[in-house]
């Protein structure tokens, strides 16, 4: 009943875009013959134990109100990321820490940090079309699903090959069914498309303005649609970021997220 | 004349005469009380579930209840609340959205109320229903009233201040700190849980939803039939959409329904049971007169002459057991609409279809629940009479008179 509640909650949807989609796949994606596992694995590998940070805007256009936030994202391994708003105004400041499967989000205006309850990961986080849950769940995805190649061949003009993520029968998972489409030849990500349950389109995510950044290729636009309401959307748009820093623990603390 | 014969009649055997009165009084005392107490058991039930804060019928949005989304607010809801009041019924205006809830380690989600305070106070029972502390000042000073499981799971007592985080109308993020006033007492699950109320001018602050209201709850304390409030609510509010309160709550209403049902079985049982004693005593008294029959019969009367003895003589007593009767019937039930029956030695805290349920169980005496004893007792009175009567009548004066 409360879709809309404003769960100042994950970055993590961040992270988990890029380890499940082949978000900084490098050139070096020669080799044809990958299976559907090594191909999410080699992206996975070479995101996670890595870290990154970066800033974005993303803008939300729901039926009554369009907003755009900038963010300020860090990430390390598999577990930690932190986002930081730096406008508007309003919101600047406010802050989001997952370590684990746990959310804590900081509030300048009353000084305090509070932590998500469990009832709120299927919330919407900052009033986007991503939820709690993008992050948390999504963080385990390798070891929630089973990859297997689908279609390869042209696709509107681009090869492609699609990639069926489908729950393992015991994992506790709130997609029925992912659909990953990624480039031919560089794997790089060009839509995914979430079901639910009953296998049910819930949303689809495209890929866009494909550019090098620090050394990488990669699309630097994400657009999030949800199924049932087509004329709403939540776009990503990266506007720096950096790979393989060195970032301390201490980054992603509940002392560091009140700064 | 036959009246006052009738009546000496009556007082020539007095033990007779005494029992069978104190049978049909007792009897029409009992069914008095029981009528009345079932009906205060039906009205108590009602009565809980709307006065405290459903009311007996609601003005929303049209398919407000379906999404409950806060954009889909009343286009003209002062209006709607002047025409109320111009034809004196009590409403209350509420606004709705959910959002978080964070006191130390603890957070939890919540539906939150945007009230005005006097209101709820004048019309409706919540501001009463305390378990803690006090509900909303009338000045919005940042205040926050939470439901008891809320208020439990949080860790929260009154004067304990709470981070609140709420998505606004307008996409960014509402945050401020508000202090608890009061914990309410158990209402109903769904509030119990769920509910944090704040005064209007703070909800519409902290959601950017300035005028936005969800709800008129109306509530007339059963003064008027629903039908014709829930008439009065679409005069009100032509373009919005009107439910009462059995529409609101239909597994309370098919419980009251169920109820209705039972006490009409119950006092069916009462009323068989009372008038088959009071039969019984008629019978008796009657049969014990046939010699007598038979011996006004031998001097001349006719059949018909001695079933209007026995039916005057019936009428004269039922008369007056009834109304001794009803006497104290009426006391009976009177002290139980006003001291009530104290039930919470069986059940505390109890609810009915998620309505809290008061374990003060009290009577309702209407003219109904009076008249129709009295005149269902009077009833049986005479025609119990008759048939004994109607026998005396058809038999031969030599044969009743040999009667034993």
């Amino acid at each position: 009943m409360n879709r809309r509640v404003a769960a100042i909650a994950g970055a993590g949807w961040i992270i988990c875009l890029a380890v499940v989609l082949g978000f900084s796949l490098p050139s070096s994606a020669q080799d044809q013959a990958l299976s559907a596992q090594e191909i999410l694995d080699k992206v996975d590998d070479l995101y996670r134990g890595e870290s990154s940070h970066g800033k974005m805007s993303m803008t939300i256009v729901t039926a009554h109100w369009t907003r755009t936030l900038r963010l300020e994202f860090w990430n390390k391994g598999k577990d930690k990321s932190l986002i930081r708003i730096l406008a508007p105004e309003k919101e600047a400041g406010t802050a989001t820490l997952r370590v684990g499967n746990e959310i804590w989000n900081y509030l300048p205006k009353v000084n305090r940090v509070i932590k998500l309850p469990s009832s709120m990961m299927s919330a919407s986080w900052m009033g986007s079309h991503f939820t709690n849950n993008d992050l948390v769940k999504e963080s385990r995805f390798t070891e929630d699903y089973t990859f297997e190649k689908g279609f390869e061949g042209a696709r509107e003009g681009v090869q492609v090959i699609e990639i069926d993520c489908r729950p393992k029968p015991e994992a506790a998972v709130v997609w029925g069914r992912v659909a990953v489409a990624v480039r031919q030849g560089d794997y790089l990500p060009l839509e995914s498309k979430y079901y639910d349950e009953d296998l049910n389109l819930a949303r689809t995510m495209t890929f866009s303005r494909i550019q090098e950044m620090t050394g990488r290729t990669m699309p630097t636009v994400m657009t999030v649609v949800p199924a049932d309401k087509p004329e709403e959307k939540t776009v990503v748009d990266y506007e720096e970021i950096a790979f393989d820093l060195d970032l301390s623990d201490e980054v992603f603390s509940l002392r560091q997220l009140k700064k | 004349m036959i009246f006052r014969l009738a009546w000496r009649n009556l007082w020539r055997n007095t033990r007779r005469t005494l029992i069978t009165l104190a049978a049909v009084g007792l009897n029409t005392a009992v069914l008095i009380t029981s009528y009345a107490l079932m009906d205060g058991l039906w009205k108590q039930i009602v009565s809980n579930a709307t006065n405290l804060v459903t009311g007996e019928a609601q003005i929303h949005a049209p398919e407000y209840l379906v999404h409950r989304s806060i954009y889909n607010s009343l286009e003209n809801p002062k209006k709607i609340m002047t025409a109320l009041e111009n034809q004196g019924i009590g409403a209350a205006a509420r606004s709705y959205d959910y959002g978080l809830l964070a006191h130390e380690s603890k957070s939890a989600g919540a539906q939150f109320w945007g009230v005005d305070p006097n209101r709820e106070r004048e019309v409706f029972g919540l501001a009463d229903n305390m378990f803690q502390g006090r509900f909303l000042p009338e000045q919005p000073q940042h205040g926050i009233v939470l439901g008891k499981k809320l208020a439990r799971s949080l860790n929260v007592s009154v004067g304990s201040e709470i981070v609140v985080v709420v998505q606004a109308a307008d996409g960014s993020l509402g945050n401020d700190l508000y202090t608890v006033t009061g914990i309410l007492k158990t209402v109903g699950e769904s509030i119990d849980r769920n509910a944090a109320i704040l005064h209007q001018a703070d909800f519409q602050t902290l959601f950017v939803s300035e005028g936005r209201i969800h709800e008129i709850a109306l509530n007339a304390r059963g003064r008027l039939p629903l039908e014709d409030l829930a008439q009065a609510a679409v005069r009100a509010g032509p373009e919005a959409e009107v439910k009462t309160w059995r529409q609101l709550m239909p597994a309370l209403s098919d419980i009251v329904n169920l109820l209705d049902v039972t006490i009409w079985i119950f006092l069916l049982i009462f009323f068989l049971a009372a008038g088959l004693g009071v039969m019984n005593t008629m019978l008796m008294a009657t049969f014990e007169r046939i010699r007598e029959f038979g011996i006004i019969k031998a001097l001349g009367a006719g059949p018909w002459r001695i079933l209007g003895d026995v039916a005057v003589e019936a009428l004269w007593l039922g008369l007056v057991a009834s109304a001794l009767g009803a006497l104290l019937g009426l006391a009976g039930a009177y002290y139980l609409q006003e001291i009530g029956l104290d039930t919470s030695a069986f059940a505390a805290d109890y609810t009915v279809a998620g309505v809290a349920f008061d374990p003060l169980w009290r009577a309702d005496l209407t003219l109904k629940a009076a008249g129709v004893p009295v005149i269902v007792m009077w009833l049986v009175c005479v025609l119990a009479s008759l048939y004994p009567a109607f026998m005396a009548a058809r038999l031969d004066p030599v044969r009743a008179i040999q009667h034993v």
